[in-house]
């Protein structure tokens, strides 16, 4: 088992697509975390009356399997409106949505558990809707939303190896390139395991010392 | 200013949009900079990926010569064997180079180019056997690959002379491996396969001494079926490679061995 042929390019192959996981997880949670703060605020403030039409357009990127996002997205860039982008651009763009739907019902909740009579309380005293938000909404939404957004980041960073679909070659892809040359798919596949575990405990930590920092105060 | 400015940028991007409806995928691929081919790279010596991961073969070649003749730069987009017509109808790909068997089931959907590779049935037989075409196997012991073409194919032929006798093996390896060790005399397989498995070193005492009379199994390049355009500049790259002498140049480099022809005897393609 341990006689093998994988070489320490082939090692650094997997590392480069390791690379190219972690970026499009970067992008794509940082903007769709944005989007989706922007939306969950908006459905939250306007009444799901007003903000149905955002619901049922963030309901689509929730419903639909990634995959099939993906590749129709693709399709439609390339095909009805003609336009050459790159794999990378449409995987970051959809990835993006995806994390929004999501986000924006995680910032939604979050708002929601911040007791109204607190909110009140603020107001009262004078403070702005925009105060209101930033100094009693903000300290205490964050810390209900943290566990939830901590584990859509790590779902985000491995639904991301679907991307190989538009010719992104990630870490999953790497891992298959490797299997087809060396013909060793249960090592190959422990190594992948093994990179995809790399980047993701130190979120999945980094998120545990959060929760607990914030919890003192 | 900023008006007059904004109005005729969008003038300037209607008369392109105006334009672009009436090119075709030959303009386009062109206009865009880059041929995005199909090929499958898990198909030595056709598709395969070196040392360093990057795409090597005949496909791969072909190609990158398909995409200096066109002046863009070649893609590679790596598409498994039954990936490869849909990765063209939902426009991943421009064209299809993936060693493809131009079947008239398969036309009702993509045009195919005139045939750019032909995989024949050729005749191995151990160096010891004495044996030297196809018909010298007459007698012998022969043996290939169970539920294949060519096994069917074999044994036909073998129940058909009346004597030798018929094996078949559990893969590919296993034939070249009896037929090294003089268990069998000769085999009928693909000419990539027998090749590549002669090349290798691995079966010492056995050469590539024939073709097999068998069907021959064309393939061609394809593209959606309305774009003549493109197939008709298909066509004539295809043609040019075999005239330049570039067909031959690829085929003593990954394949070796005699040069198939590309057209059935009697017919233009």
């Amino acid at each position: 088992m341990f006689d093998t042929a994988l070489s320490a390019h082939d090692l650094l192959f997997l590392a480069k697509g390791a690379g190219v996981t972690l970026l499009v997880t970067a992008i794509s949670v940082a903007f769709g975390t944005i989007l989706g703060i922007l939306c969950g605020v908006f459905r939250f403030q306007v009444g799901p009356y007003w903000a149905s039409p955002v619901t049922f357009i963030l309901d689509i990127f929730r419903s639909i399997p990634l995959l099939i996002q993906l590749v129709l997205a693709n399709a439609f860039l390339g095909m009805v409106l003609k336009l050459r982008m790159s794999g990378f651009t449409i995987a970051c763009g959809v990835l993006t949505l995806y994390t929004a739907a999501y986000c924006a019902e995680i910032v939604r909740g979050s708002i929601g558990s911040v007791p109204g009579t607190t909110r009140r309380a603020g107001r009262s005293l004078g403070m702005t809707w925009f105060q209101d938000m930033r100094y009693i909404v903000l300290p205490l939404a964050t810390r209900v939303a943290l566990p939830s957004w901590i584990g859509l980041a790590l779902g985000v960073m491995k639904d991301s190896a679907l991307v190989y679909v538009v010719q992104v070659t990630e870490l999953l892809k790497s891992t298959q390139i490797l299997i087809t040359r060396l013909q060793e798919p249960l090592f190959l596949l422990m190594i992948c395991g093994a990179f995809y575990f790399l980047i993701s405990f130190p979120i999945a930590r980094f998120g545990g010392y959060l929760e607990k920092r914030w919890s003192n105060d | 200013m900023k008006l007059p400015m904004t109005l005729g940028g969008l003038m300037v991007a209607a008369g392109l949009f105006a334009t672009s409806a009436h090119a075709d995928k030959l303009d386009d691929i062109i206009s865009s900079g880059t041929l995005r081919c199909a090929v499958v790279l898990d198909f030595p010596p056709m598709g395969s990926r070196d040392e360093s991961n990057n795409p090597v073969g005949f496909d791969v070649d072909y190609c990158n010569d398909l995409a200096a003749a066109l002046g863009v730069d070649a893609e590679i987009v790596e598409t498994p064997f039954p990936e490869r017509i849909p990765a063209l109808m939902s426009g991943r790909v421009d064209v299809g180079v993936a060693s493809t068997s131009d079947t008239l089931e398969r036309a009702k959907t993509v045009g195919f180019s005139v045939p750019y590779f032909a995989f024949e049935n050729v005749v191995t037989s151990n160096e010891e056997s004495g044996i030297n075409s196809f018909d010298d196997m007459k007698g012998k012991t022969v043996g290939a690959t169970a539920g294949t073409f060519e096994a069917i194919a074999l044994q036909a032929q073998v129940e058909e002379w009346g004597e030798g006798e018929f094996r078949p093996y559990q893969s590919q390896a296993d034939v070249f491996l009896a037929l090294s060790q003089g268990q069998i005399d000769a085999t009928v397989s693909t000419s990539t396969v027998a090749q590549a498995n002669v090349k290798s070193g691995n079966f010492p005492g056995i050469s590539v001494v024939g073709k097999a009379p068998f069907d021959i199994d064309y393939v061609a390049l394809f593209t959606n079926r309305e774009e003549y355009g493109f197939i008709n500049y298909l066509n004539l790259f295809v043609s040019q490679q075999v005239r330049t002498g570039r067909y031959e140049e690829l085929y003593a480099k990954w394949v070796g061995g005699e040069l198939p022809d590309l057209s059935a005897a009697g017919v233009t393609r």
